[in-house]
């Protein structure tokens, strides 16, 4: 018997930490497709970044999850139950909209109670809303009306609101992107505090690259309603899946060329700046069309021995505590960082840390 | 003095008291007149207050006023508010189309429109016609035409556009996403709108209910022309006393006694209404 219950355990499905799984799935509005047929997997307590530009698709595909939208076609599960026949208010998932959307006509305590109101028979509301607003630092302002408060307080009522219920998974869409640098980046500390705390997950939902980075464990980056590249940060960032994410990320510059020669993991790319080699994007081969992809920081005015381009400075921006400066190098134009300012025209060289640099594939 | 925003309410505020509050204090003055020989005499007799107040025919028709203009206002509303929510879902283009339908009634002149209600609802009128025609009745509907429920039908058909455009515009005023936040928070359709849409839609309907009950307490004409026997007005007993019975102080002193009535209770209705949690947050704004 007791090998047998082993037996059994041992051929049971291990428990899955998924939480969403998007699969095949489509969203048509008229003739424009929004979302173009994608699978997506949230795992419990991440926190998943869909980022793009506008129009790829990144807010559609939350407002699927929230229900406010209906898939053409494909299939949604939320711990495993189908998603099609829910309506937005039986799913165990909050939203945190771009707008706020407080009720003007209730004060923060009314807006952040309206979920618990709704159901009857929850004891202690009073404490669990001042709890909730503790929790966004908000819990002195219970008293007043929406109108009463600034953006960034406003912002933390909608979360306060939002999380009070205890949904299984968080959507966030563009939060942030009505307030000021400053109190932008409190904010990203705080959600990414309270979500290590809750231990929800969340769905967020940014154009910010820097955002994404600072906040994701997983970034998602979509464009033309596909998703582009599903990895870490770190992935992303260094390793980018194609040409889009590439331009997407950062102030890349990108060199098209033909690869020479693959070998494992690095490749020799042609290019207009001449033979380059650099570790490779997966199944690139040699006689591929590629991208080289060179982040600004891999270009210094000093190196040692290997020192590559000689230019000339064509634009020079002043960013605070660096400078951002574009030079020109048989015909490409290379950005890079410098600490002191160079004027146009003048004569540059430039070195290169080929080795950190990545080629990539065109993007369609 | 610098100029502010709510300076801009001057010209009309005096236009108002030059058309409005002057007239009045001729009526005040008139109603403690005297009449000898067809002919207004000044002096300061209380006749015609007197008379006023022991005559229940007087009081009786201005309650029927006051009836008059709460009934069509709850009617219009409870009609009219279905029908303003559905403007709103309406595309932009067929929103247009949908306004210009609803102010149609208004387009013709009101005599017309009498004349085409008698025509409809009359005893060998439309519908008489065709429920004896379908054998659903074996005699024509007296009640129809010439009653109080014609009063009140014709009334609230007037008053309607009235009441569905001062609650659009305020339907319309009400962000979609607000509705798209209280779904997310757990609120059914019909929760959602009796804590959200409602509550956010009472400025529009303590507009259009105080449009519509000054619009139907002070109607001559319906009740004179289609309500027969119950056809009676304040209005109408006013312009009899002014014109034919030659009895201005008497006028003068129930036009007045109508008119503060009239005021009283919109002002207790404007009181109720916006009172209402949603609209005083949405005017209390600043």
């Amino acid at each position: 018997m007791l090998v047998e219950s082993r037996m059994e355990k041992r051929t049971e499905p291990a428990l899955s930490p998924l939480l969403l799984a998007m699969r095949g799935v489509v969203k048509t509005f008229g003739r424009s497709t929004a979302v173009d047929g994608i699978d997506l997997d949230v795992p419990e307590r991440a926190f998943l970044t869909l980022l793009g530009p506008s129009g790829c698709g990144k807010t559609t595909v939350l407002r699927m999850i929230a229900g406010f939208e209906t898939p053409d076609a494909g299939d949604m599960r939320l711990d495993n139950t189908p998603l099609a026949d829910v309506p937005p208010e039986r799913r165990p998932v909050n939203t945190v909209f771009q707008s706020y959307a407080l009720f003007p006509h209730l004060t923060v305590n009314e807006n952040v109670a309206f979920s618990l109101n709704l159901r009857g028979g929850i004891p202690d509301i009073p404490a669990r809303v001042r709890r909730s607003l503790e929790a966004v630092h908000m819990a002195d302002f219970g008293d007043r009306y929406p109108h009463q408060l600034s953006g960034g307080q406003q912002q933390r009522v909608a979360v306060a609101r939002s999380i009070i219920a205890e949904p299984r998974l968080l959507l966030l869409d563009e939060p942030l992107s009505a307030l000021d640098r400053k109190m932008r980046g409190h904010l990203q500390i705080e959600l990414k505090a309270l979500q290590r705390r809750l231990g929800i997950a969340f769905v967020y939902v940014t154009h910010d690259q820097e955002e994404a980075f600072a906040l994701s464990d997983i970034v998602v980056v979509m464009n033309k309603g596909r998703i582009a590249q599903k990895a870490d940060p770190q992935t992303i960032y260094s390793r980018p899946a194609d040409s889009f994410v590439a331009d997407f990320i950062g102030n890349s510059t990108l060199v098209e060329g033909r690869i020479r020669e693959r070998r494992s993991d690095v490749a020799t790319i042609g290019t207009s700046l001449g033979d380059i080699t650099a570790p490779v994007a997966d199944g690139l081969a040699s006689g591929d069309a590629a991208m080289l992809v060179i982040r600004p920081e891999l270009l210094a005015t000093q190196g040692e021995g290997k020192a590559t381009f000689t230019g000339t400075v064509s634009n020079c921006v002043f960013q605070g505590e660096r400078n951002m400066i574009q030079a020109e190098v048989a015909g490409v134009s290379l950005r890079f960082a410098a600490e002191a300012p160079q004027a146009a025209g003048a004569p540059v060289s430039l070195w290169l840390d080929a080795d950190h640099s990545f080629i990539t594939r065109i993007a369609a | 003095m610098t100029f502010r925003q709510r300076h801009l309410a001057l010209p009309v505020a005096a236009a108002i008291i030059a058309g409005c509050i002057a007239p009045l204090a001729v009526l005040v003055a008139f109603s403690f007149y005297e009449v000898e020989d067809f002919d207004l005499v000044p002096a300061f007799s209380f006749r015609a207050w007197g008379e006023l107040a022991t005559s229940t025919t007087d009081w009786f028709l201005i309650g029927k006023a006051v009836l008059s203009g709460v009934a069509t206002t709850l009617f219009t509303a409870l009609l009219g508010y279905p029908v303003a929510l559905a403007l709103t879902r309406l595309a932009a283009s067929a929103k247009g189309i949908a306004i210009i339908v609803l102010l149609t009634p208004l387009y013709t002149g009101e005599i017309v429109r009498i004349y085409a209600w008698r025509i409809v609802l009359g005893g060998e009128g439309l519908i008489n016609t065709v429920l004896l025609g379908l054998g659903l009745i074996d005699e024509p509907l007296k009640f129809l035409l010439f009653s109080p429920f014609t009063i009140g039908l014709v009334l609230t058909y007037n008053n309607l556009p009235f009441m569905v455009l001062a609650i659009w515009v305020s339907a319309e005023m009400v962000d979609r996403r607000l509705i798209e936040a209280a779904r997310d928070l757990g609120a059914r359709p019909v929760d959602a709108f009796f804590r959200v849409i409602f509550p956010l839609t009472t400025p529009g309907l303590a507009a259009g209910s105080l449009t519509v009950f000054a619009l139907s307490a002070g109607e001559m004409l319906t009740p004179n022309l289609l309500g027969g026997t119950s056809g009676a007005t304040a209005m109408a007993l006013i312009d009899n006393l002014f014109g034919t019975a030659f009895d201005w102080p008497l006028a003068s002193a129930l036009a007045l006694a109508l008119l503060a009535t009239l005021f009283l209770v919109a002002s207790a209705m404007a009181g109720l209404l916006l009172r209402l949690k949603g609209a005083r947050a949405m005017i209390g704004r600043t």
